[in-house]
């Protein structure tokens, strides 16, 4: 690094985390957190889904404002009012979602919203400080007038880094760097973080990697529905100790009839399927009247294996059958005329018509049963948007209203609504079906997909919560890094599940402590 | 667990949730509409000549060869792919092969023309809805390609009849051009294709958001090649009757119609971007842009302003539309 700003001695308390308290309605997403973080120390901050790490990320990054609590940077209580504000006390942030400008160029990227370049020799000024940086990074290949477009998606993501890095911050906190990123480009991530922060910065690093957190950083706080549960130095945690910190008792899921009925129907069969840099090689059967799962943290595959079904992953090869008919993978109407419904994660842009009425909506993928000649049957219209109606639980007066009217939970039902109580749709794919629901609304949602198994279909879904996982999947399959990890039919724990997730087997990674996973959990490895 | 960090779509969710449509209170923007209207009513009673029969045939019948035109595009709009701008063009070319063919005699020759019409358009749907080409780009290619052919076969000099079959388009039953009572069959035609069809109601879906209606596997591509195809048949009717009335056809007799009929859908209040919109809406758009134009001729101001005041009408109701649109979302 050609800067080092901080003139803090490496040991010393750069950053401390104060009592956080940050609530959304009545929902305390933070409600008291504490932590400190050491100059030139690698910190990373731990926690499943919903545990406030995001919350608190935002706070640090000056994208909230604490309801109540502290933050002191070097000492000195900082007011982080806006995202200019923290990056002035130093604090840089590379965000979950990219960030980059594609049109623009390299050194354009880097100097985006950087206080620090001034407004004569600018160019000059900025390929002196961000060439050694992206040498670090291994982006020594790239040159500075490079537009974006040109690089990968990896390499995009390094981009980024650097700007964080180059902003001669005393504190750069990385949120989930590597979700997406190949091996290698994580190796360059870790050895560029580690020359951060031995030059006297700190790293705050936020991950569902177990294998990298303790490979990577020298500290870890473990999150919890909201509250600090530990802060303990990597030497003295395995994955199985960093596991029961982040869940506490350790949920496991009841009985399943599943144990014995074994014998149901094997409606689609899916062999090979490969997505280029996603997923490599999964495959799975999937059961007529079951609900399926794949579990997969971001970049894990999960996601993209339910696109690719959809015919929504133009890269995709492999082989899927459903019900004997092999399904075009590439093309959405392909999935369609096999009998496969696709709900997606973004139910905004991608799956409802928001301004339409609830009819239109929940209807819209059936016309061709409502019209005679392309004609729509008023009668077969009304007597189906009432059956559909009734079955969602939704209110019959309000099917003329837009979708867009409605609350996250409802439009999840319509949404789900839509491929239900039908023959032509055989398989149920859902990419995260209770995203944006509350309480009630997920109870409702998953008994509408458990009622869709029991008509007969086959549901898949992916998820990485685990409660959602243990209470409405029949069966899991966990994926890590693009491959099959485990599958789970029965009973089963969330640590294991959640081990698998974030770690792989232990066969995958072998500087991974080799220790038996807890729980009396029936596994069964897959030959990928 | 979701909700926890995902405070934003909750809050959206509840600022949805006060919407009811059907009874919602006035707001600006109406006060503004019912303004609009009246100042035009209101000078419209007080030109001299403007409230007699002869005038409102004449209207009409001004808004007829647009409207028909216009109702094509409105199809184009409804489903999410802007404009086209190789209206005129298409229209030019139509009108060559209309007059040229009418040696066949009256019907073939409009049977060519239409197919042609269709063809030519259906070709420029197909590459947007399949290929996600985009649109305005795309029909900029095409006109040149269009006029560029016509040109070429022509040899530059204009087409005259082969027979005097056409002649029957510009019949005037009942004292009325031929033309208004075809484009008032066509409105309703067209009205209850997108009402009552399941055509109609996959444009509207198509067209209020095209990447869930293709992940809902429905058939984007062929639904936007469709209504390509009625519109450039729409675009035909309109040059059969422009060709007939001129009795030649060159490579200009579209003139002005492609802006014209984006007015008139735009006037209309279709917004752009796709989803919404009628045949009827867009009849109210043409006979409104021709009543305006009218009142202006008949008070004595220049094409100039009469064109000007075009221009403000289309940009009136857009930005009304826009904040109407907004209002509803707030």
């Amino acid at each position: 690094m050609t800067s080092s700003p901080s003139s803090a001695r490496i040991g010393d308390v750069l950053v401390r985390v104060d009592g956080l308290v940050r609530t959304y309605g009545s929902t305390r997403a933070v409600r008291g957190a504490s932590f400190d973080v050491q100059a030139g120390e690698i910190h990373a901050l731990c926690g499943h889904n919903g545990a406030g790490k995001s919350t608190v990320v935002k706070m640090l990054s000056g994208q909230e404002s604490p309801d109540a609590g502290t933050i002191h940077l070097a000492g000195r209580l900082v007011d982080l009012g806006s995202r200019q504000a923290a990056q002035r006390g130093g604090v840089a942030l590379v965000d979950q979602e990219l960030s980059v400008v594609p049109a623009l160029t390299v050194m354009e990227n880097l100097m985006l919203g950087d206080p620090q370049v001034g407004w004569l020799d600018r160019r000059r000024t900025a390929a002196r400080r961000f060439r050694p940086v992206l040498d670090d990074l291994g982006l020594g290949h790239l040159r500075l007038d490079q537009p974006l477009t040109d690089l990968g998606i990896g390499e995009r993501q390094l981009v980024e880094i650097a700007r964080a890095l180059g902003q001669q911050a005393r504190l750069v906190i990385l949120d989930e760097p590597t979700a997406t990123l190949s091996d290698v480009e994580s190796a360059h991530v870790y050895s560029a973080v580690r020359k951060v922060a031995a030059s006297g910065c700190s790293v705050l690093f936020v991950s569902h990697r177990l294998g990298e957190v303790l490979e990577l950083c020298d500290t870890v706080t473990v999150m919890r529905d909201g509250d600090v549960v530990a802060t303990t130095s990597t030497a003295d945690l395995t994955v199985e100790s960093l596991i029961v910190q982040m869940l506490g008792e350790l949920p496991e899921r009841p009985d399943r009839r599943l144990d014995q009925d074994t014998e149901s129907e094997v409606l689609a069969r899916i062999d090979g399927l490969s997505v280029p840099g996603r997923v490599d090689g999964m495959s799975m059967t999937l059961h007529a009247g079951r609900v399926h799962a794949v579990a997969g943290q971001l970049g894990s595959g999960a996601s993209e294996v339910l696109r690719a079904l959809a015919g929504l992953e133009p890269g995709a090869s492999g082989s899927a059958v459903v019900d004997g008919c092999p399904v075009h993978l590439g093309h959405p109407s392909g999935a369609a005329r096999a009998g496969i419904a696709f709900a997606s994660n973004d139910r905004k842009s991608e799956g409802l018509f928001l301004d339409k009425p609830i009819a239109w909506n929940l209807l819209a993928t059936r016309l061709g049963h409502l019209t005679r000649l392309g004609v729509i049957r008023g009668g077969r219209w009304s007597s189906s948007l009432a059956r559909l109606v009734a079955l969602c639980g939704l209110d019959p007066k309000r099917s003329g209203h837009s979708v867009g009217s409605l609350s996250g939970g409802n439009q999840q039902k319509v949404f789900v609504g839509r491929s239900l109580g039908r023959d032509d749709v055989r398989v149920l794919l859902l990419d995260d079906p209770t995203r944006g629901v509350d309480v009630g609304g997920r109870a409702a949602i998953h008994a509408l997909l458990r009622d869709a198994a029991d008509s007969g279909m086959a549901v898949l879904f992916a998820s990485t919560e685990l409660e959602e996982l243990l209470d409405l999947a029949d069966v899991v399959t966990t994926m890590h890094q693009g491959k099959v990890v485990g599958r789970h039919a029965g009973r089963t724990s969330g640590a294991l599940l959640l081990r698998e997730m974030t770690h792989g087997s232990a066969a995958d990674e072998p500087s991974a402590p080799a220790e038996q996973p807890p729980g009396r959990a029936e596994k069964r490895e897959v030959h990928a | 667990m979701t909700t926890l960090t995902e405070p934003p779509v909750a809050t959206a969710a509840a600022e949805h949730g006060s919407r009811e449509p059907g009874r919602r209170k006035p707001t600006a923007s109406d006060l503004v509409v019912v303004l609009a209207v009246l100042a035009v009513v209101a000078l419209g009673l007080t030109t001299d000549r403007f409230v007699t029969v002869a005038n409102a045939k004449a209207i009409v019948t001004s808004a007829s060869l647009v409207g028909i035109a216009a109702l094509g595009l409105t199809l184009v709009m409804i489903g999410g792919s802007a404009v086209s701008l190789a209206i005129s063009q298409t229209v030019a070319a139509v009108g060559m092969i209309f007059l040229s063919a009418q040696s066949l005699g009256l019907v073939p020759a409009l049977v060519l023309a239409i197919v042609g019409g269709a063809a030519i358009t259906a070709l420029q749907g197909a590459v947007v809805g399949y290929a996600a080409a985009n649109p305005v780009v795309l029909t900029i290619a095409a006109s040149f390609a269009i006029t560029g052919i016509a040109t070429g076969v022509s040899g530059g000099s204009s087409v005259s009849a082969s027979g005097r079959g056409y002649d029957h388009l510009n019949a005037t039953p009942g004292g009325l051009a031929l033309s208004v009572y075809v484009l008032i069959a066509l409105v309703v035609v067209v009205e209850w294709v997108l009402r009552r069809t399941r055509f109609g109601r996959t444009l509207y879906l198509v067209g209020e958001n095209r990447p869930a209606a293709r992940a809902a596997g429905m058939a984007v591509g062929r639904t936007t090649a469709v209504a390509w195809a009625i519109a450039g048949a729409l675009f035909a009717v309109t040059a059969a009757f422009t060709a007939a009335f001129n009795t030649s056809a060159n490579v200009n007799l579209g003139g002005t119609l492609t802006f014209d009929a984006i007015a008139a859908v735009l006037a209309g209040g279709t917004p752009i971007s796709g989803g919404r919109g009628s045949a009827v809406r867009t009849l109210a758009g043409a006979v409104l842009i021709a009543a305006v134009s009218d009142i202006l001729l008949l008070r004595g101001y220049s094409t100039g302003v009469q064109v000007m005041v075009k221009g403000l009408i289309v940009l009136f109701v857009v930005v009304i539309v826009h904040v109407r649109t907004k209002g509803r979302h707030a």
